[in-house]
């Protein structure tokens, strides 16, 4: 029972990570209707970037804003340079699907030399290791679940309290409607890029924290987790992806514990293929943040 | 709101773009009977993973082949041949490597030979290029190949049993510490990782030891805190261990959960690396790694005039690959760096490029013929056998003695690091110790 307590309290920390990703995943899909494969990308270059500006010697805390605006900035490009252009030209869902496969690879590539094929690690200490019952955290730990908490907030806000977030709604539920009321959806779809772009650059950086050591082959990894926690929770769902999380990260670590840890993933992904045979839409699929605005 | 048809549209296609990503997300005498050496390049197919988990392993192969051709070229090529090195990529899964073999031998009529092929890959390419009659050097320690019938098929390292019974021996009668009889074993889910399991528990439990765990490890997760919760539960007197890629991140985690306290942990022969010196350096500090970590490893020498040349070639390597350096006392490196000079010699040998004709010559040429001259160097041997010598040559691995079924064995050295990532030996097993080993590893 103690490991059991445990590997929850341990699969509160990795359900954080994976929230802070999936959100910003499905998001990306919810309002631009783009599938990118090339996020995990996205989030190893941010990671990268932050462990550049950390070894200058500042804090990784700090470092983590700077994986932040790397990611909305790149998110920002790519979608300007790369996918809007093949979306004006009709390309098709899979069409796009395959296009940011492409890019996926191409970063993947570019990105080797550049940083090498070692591990590399942030200058972190670990923080005090905090006991309560069975369950054990770091302090660290401790404070990228209240980092994703806090980002869950903010997403929450953002969408039901903004005119932004309105905007994106309605975006998000027809977007020639929306532009013929007068909202200018262009720059709507920029600042979604923008957003989910700094959450793609943040999960980056704390998956990478909570993975003690990353490589570049770690993008490929994070995308599949991430990408079953948003098809889990409902596509374009924000609320979806959260639960997907909590699923995913609880699931994984319970598994590890109850069985042997080499089908944790399995496990996880084996759930994941019958809620899609049982809910093909995902299990928020009726009820989204970003149902049309009322 | 987004329909539900471009919702199953986009359940449809992530699960699809989810497949995709799994697919893409393991001496003889001269005597001159050949049909001449014939003209243009001649390449080295570097087939290893360069990418995924295991793409640590790929750059220590490339390093000996960028090594190898300037140790040839600059003495006069394969006959006027000058030899090249290409990568191929398996990404250290048999789904990538047989497109990465099939690619490489489709494309490439001048291959002279082919290494790395670790046991991620090796038992889907090495039939491939076993077809195809090209001599290879493979590094892969799996049992599958102990009597392969493969004709093409080297291997310079001995089996992974015989590095498993080194770690048991290791932890049983290792210096500077009393027996660690309960292990913890940690290895990756990879093939060539869980070759280790089963001998290492033979060897351990027949010797008195008793296994804590045995946790195969999915290789790049993200996180192992559960697994390492599970671990410590077992109070191991040791890890031993071979997870390549991830051994930081659970190593780490090993720190943190023991609050700040490592335990001692056994490496097999490939965490002799540089990538992994690094990677579990920067987790769990250099005085950990210097104090907790042993290793094994096969007896080198690390001087001589073999291993000197070697160098001066790996660090001239350095201006096409500048981690190169980094491999100087990497076994694989070493080895495969010979691999390919014994091929270049078996050619001269035969004074042909059709391995048909030179790939048993190979065999020859490493484990020697009656008579035959010591030789340490491309250089000297092409000399000899130009002079009408039989050569044996002994490079900077050391000798080679193959058996029937083109592997060669050595003995094992327990080592560990100094504060560069130099390797330093620790001590040694006895001849007793060996053969009690093997007898109970079976």
């Amino acid at each position: 029972m103690d490991l059991y307590l445990a590997a929850f309290g341990f699969g509160l920390v990795s359900l954080s990570v994976i929230a802070i990703g999936a959100v910003g995943f499905t998001m990306q899909f919810g309002i631009t209707n783009m599938i990118n494969l090339a996020y995990g990308e996205v989030m190893i270059s941010s990671a990268y970037v932050a462990y550049y500006v950390n070894r200058a010697g500042i804090s990784i805390w700090i470092a983590m804003i700077a994986g932040a605006v790397f990611g909305a900035a790149f998110s920002f490009l790519l979608n300007r340079i790369v996918y809007a252009p093949f979306l004006a030209k009709g390309t098709s869902h899979i069409g796009m699907v395959i296009v940011s496969l492409a890019v996926s690879l191409m970063m993947a590539n570019l990105l080797l030399p550049i940083v090498g094929y070692y591990s590399v690690s942030y200058q972190n200490s670990t923080g005090d290791l905090i006991r309560v019952g069975s369950i054990i955290l770091t302090t660290n730990q401790i404070a990228i679940i209240a980092v994703a908490v806090a980002l869950m907030l903010l997403i929450h806000g953002l969408l039901r309290y903004t005119r932004l977030g309105k905007a994106m709604r309605a975006t998000s539920a027809n977007p020639t409607l929306a532009r013929n009321c007068g909202i200018p959806t262009q720059r709507v779809v920029d600042m979604v890029w923008v957003i989910t772009g700094a959450l793609c650059g943040l999960a980056g950086v704390v998956a990478a924290m909570d993975s003690d050591t990353f490589a570049i082959a770690n993008g490929a990894t994070f995308l599949i987790t991430i990408l079953a926690a948003a098809v889990l929770g409902g596509a374009g769902q924000p609320y979806g992806a959260m639960i997907g999380a909590v699923l995913i990260g609880l699931i994984t670590e319970l598994s590890a514990a109850a069985w042997s840890p080499q089908y944790k993933e399995v496990v996880a992904f084996g759930i994941l293929v019958l809620v899609m045979v049982l809910r093909p839409q995902g299990l928020l699929a009726k009820r989204g943040a970003l149902a049309a605005a009322g | 709101m987004k329909t539900f048809q471009s919702r199953n549209r986009f359940g449809r296609a992530a699960l699809s773009a989810l497949a995709i990503m799994t697919v893409t997300a393991c001496g003889g005498g001269s005597s001159s009977t050949g049909g001449g050496l014939g003209s243009g390049d001649l390449l080295v197919g570097v087939i290893a993973p360069f990418t995924g988990a295991d793409a640590g392993l790929g750059p220590a192969y490339y390093a000996a082949c960028l090594a190898a051709a300037p140790a040839i070229n600059n003495n006069g090529g394969v006959g006027g041949r000058n030899i090249g090195c290409q990568q191929f990529d398996t990404r250290g899964e048999p789904a990538d490597a047989v497109p990465a073999a099939n690619a490489m031998i489709a494309s490439h009529s001048n291959l002279m030979a082919v290494v790395g092929c670790t046991s991620d890959e090796a038992a889907t390419v090495a039939p491939i290029i076993d077809r195809s009659h090209i001599p290879m050097f493979c590094m892969t320690g799996q049992s599958e190949f102990n009597k392969t019938a493969l004709k093409y098929f080297h291997r310079l390292v001995p089996a992974d049993v015989y590095d498993a019974f080194a770690m048991v021996g290791s932890a049983l009668y290792g210096p500077n510490h009393a027996p660690y009889k309960k292990a913890a074993l940690v290895f990756g889910d990879d093939i060539g990782s869980q070759a280790f399991v089963q001998p290492a528990t033979n060897a351990l439990t027949k010797l008195g030891g008793t296994i804590a765990i045995n946790q195969p490890i999915h290789l790049g997760a993200s996180s192992y805190r559960t697994e390492v919760a599970a671990m410590l539960k077992t109070n191991p007197d040791v890890i031993l261990t071979e997870a390549l890629g991830s051994a930081g991140t659970y190593l780490k985690e090993v720190k943190t959960q023991n609050g700040g306290k490592m335990i001692p942990f056994i490496g097999s022969s490939a965490t002799i690396d540089p990538v992994w010196f690094q990677q579990v350096r920067d987790a769990i500090g250099i005085n950990d790694l210097l104090k907790y970590y042993a290793g094994v490893d096969l007896g080198y020498t690390f001087s001589g005039p073999a291993y000197t040349e070697f160098l001066a070639n790996l660090n001239a390597a350095a201006s096409q690959f500048s981690e190169a350096p980094k491999y100087k006392q990497r076994g694989s490196t070493l080895h495969l760096y010979d691999g390919i000079i014994m091929t270049a010699l078996a050619m001269v040998a035969t004074n042909s490029a059709d391995p048909k004709v030179y790939n048993s010559k190979i065999i020859d040429i490493a484990n020697g013929t009656t008579g035959a001259t010591t030789v340490n160097t491309y250089k000297d041997g092409v000399a000899a056998l130009h002079a009408g010598k039989s050569i044996r040559f002994v490079g900077a691995g050391g000798e080679n003695n193959f058996d029937q079924y083109n592997n060669s064995q050595s003995g094992y050295i327990l080592v560990a690091y100094d504060k560069d990532g130099n390797e330093v030996t620790a001590g040694t097993l006895t001849p007793d110790q060996t053969a009690k080993l093997i007898a109970a590893g079976g």
